[in-house]
């Protein structure tokens, strides 16, 4: 279990005195009280969200993603030290996460939203509440021609509309 | 305070020692991390694709997380802020722990990994809380058709709390990728508390001292960042977007 290279034993590198010892833990409490701040700031938005009328829109996506990076580069920089290593072992941490997490974020919240004929959710013949009707796509087009031939299920009004209920039986 | 460790490149990977200039043990651990942040984001991912194909019909999450314990009054997403500062307390206390064991002090490593230990704890339990308020639902249900095995056919019926099939909020996916992305983050936490209470065994009976170095707190202490970082990430899509 004991592996050493010809370099000085790297488990004692980061080892440090009393006195840098004050210096780190006043920056991990600094960081600390900017996290719980980024935090308040965000349940603060969240909890308003209805009242302000936000919900669903961009900025609130945009807004709450900014803030979470944020939040995750402070914690993997500061608390988990990575910003005291190498620049290469930074890179081979942060380019996987910058690549697949970020950009899976971006791509889920645009490309994420094509649902087709919306009436077709047969979850809406089971009585969900309908916060929005729409019966163009979700981009606010016009129902193309292909996809206008798509019968809505038994028991939703094909334009807009609150489902009937009483629609028969539905087999899965 | 920061290390700017820069190496020889052309002699960094000849081999004899680290070109990343860290053990082999704390190398993995990180390797580990990136392949788990993988597997929460494939998860997230999936949900964010779910809950934008039912966009119209997702419940917000304002309107079924406002629930506290031992207090009857609607706060949105209060006790969900309340996980969150346990939660980056416990990461405090565990970064303030391998601090401590940066200096080689003991009784410092022993505080702090206790009181990351017991944060660890409360936030299982408030996870635990959270699970069975969303399963006992709330006084008014909400009407759903729901499959009767007697007549064998879908009735109406109105329905209180959640189960695997059907729940009081919205859609059964909301449901589901609650129970499954919440409960597969808090099994991280619990194994993380597991852990984090062998090491403590450890550093009680002194192992590392006997070693000279605090390197697994350091370890351990990834993996319990790791376990926040994720927490940060489902605690915004779930909860706020």
């Amino acid at each position: 279990m004991e592996f050493h290279d010809n370099y000085p034993v790297y488990e004692t590198m980061y080892q440090h005195g009393e006195e840098d010892g004050k210096k780190v833990r006043k920056k991990l409490w600094r960081v600390f009280w900017i996290l719980l701040g980024i935090t308040l700031l965000e349940l603060f938005v969240g909890f308003n969200a209805t009242k302000w009328g936000l919900t669903g829109g961009m900025f609130l996506k945009v807004f709450f993603i900014f803030f979470t990076i944020a939040k995750a580069a402070g914690i993997v920089l500061v608390f988990m030290h990575l910003i005291d290593e190498t620049k290469f072992f930074r890179y081979v941490i942060l380019a996987p996460y910058s690549v697949f997490i970020i950009y899976l974020i971006f791509i889920i919240l645009v490309e994420g939203t094509y649902t087709g004929y919306p009436e077709n959710n047969t979850n809406l013949e089971f009585g969900y509440k309908q916060q929005q009707v729409d019966k163009r796509t979700e981009h606010g087009q016009p129902m193309p021609e292909s996809l206008k031939h798509i019968k809505p299920s038994p028991g939703v009004k094909a334009h807009g509309g609150h489902a009937e209920e009483g629609g028969g039986e539905h087999h899965e | 305070m920061a290390h700017a460790i820069e190496f020889d490149q052309k002699k960094a990977w000849q081999g004899g020692e680290s070109p990343f200039r860290m053990s082999y043990g704390k190398i993995f651990m990180w390797f580990f991390l990136v392949s788990d942040a993988l597997t929460f984001s494939g998860l997230l991912c999936a949900y964010g694709f779910i809950r934008h194909k039912y966009s119209g019909v997702w419940p917000v999450a304002e309107n079924v997380f406002t629930h506290f314990p031992f207090v009857k009054a609607h706060v949105p997403l209060a006790y969900v802020g309340l996980m969150t500062f346990i939660l980056i307390m416990s990461s405090v206390t565990m970064v303030l722990a391998v601090e401590a064991g940066h200096r080689n002090y003991r009784k410092g490593v022993v505080i702090w990994l206790f009181l990351t230990i017991i944060g660890g704890l409360m936030f299982v339990g408030s996870q635990a809380w959270e699970w069975w308020h969303f399963i006992e639902g709330t006084s008014e249900g909400a009407l759903r058709k729901v499959w009767d095995i007697d007549q064998g056919k879908y009735v109406e019926k109105t329905i209180y709390g959640a189960n695997m099939l059907v729940n009081e909020y919205g859609v059964p996916q909301f449901a589901n990728f609650f129970f499954f992305i919440t409960g597969f983050h808090g099994f991280h936490v619990f194994s993380g508390v597991v852990i984090n209470c062998v090491i403590f065994i450890n550093v009680l009976i002194g192992t590392y001292e006997r070693r000279g170095h605090y390197e697994m707190i350091e370890k351990v202490g990834l993996y319990w960042h790791f376990v926040d970082l994720v927490w940060v990430f489902v605690f915004t899509f779930f909860y706020l977007l």
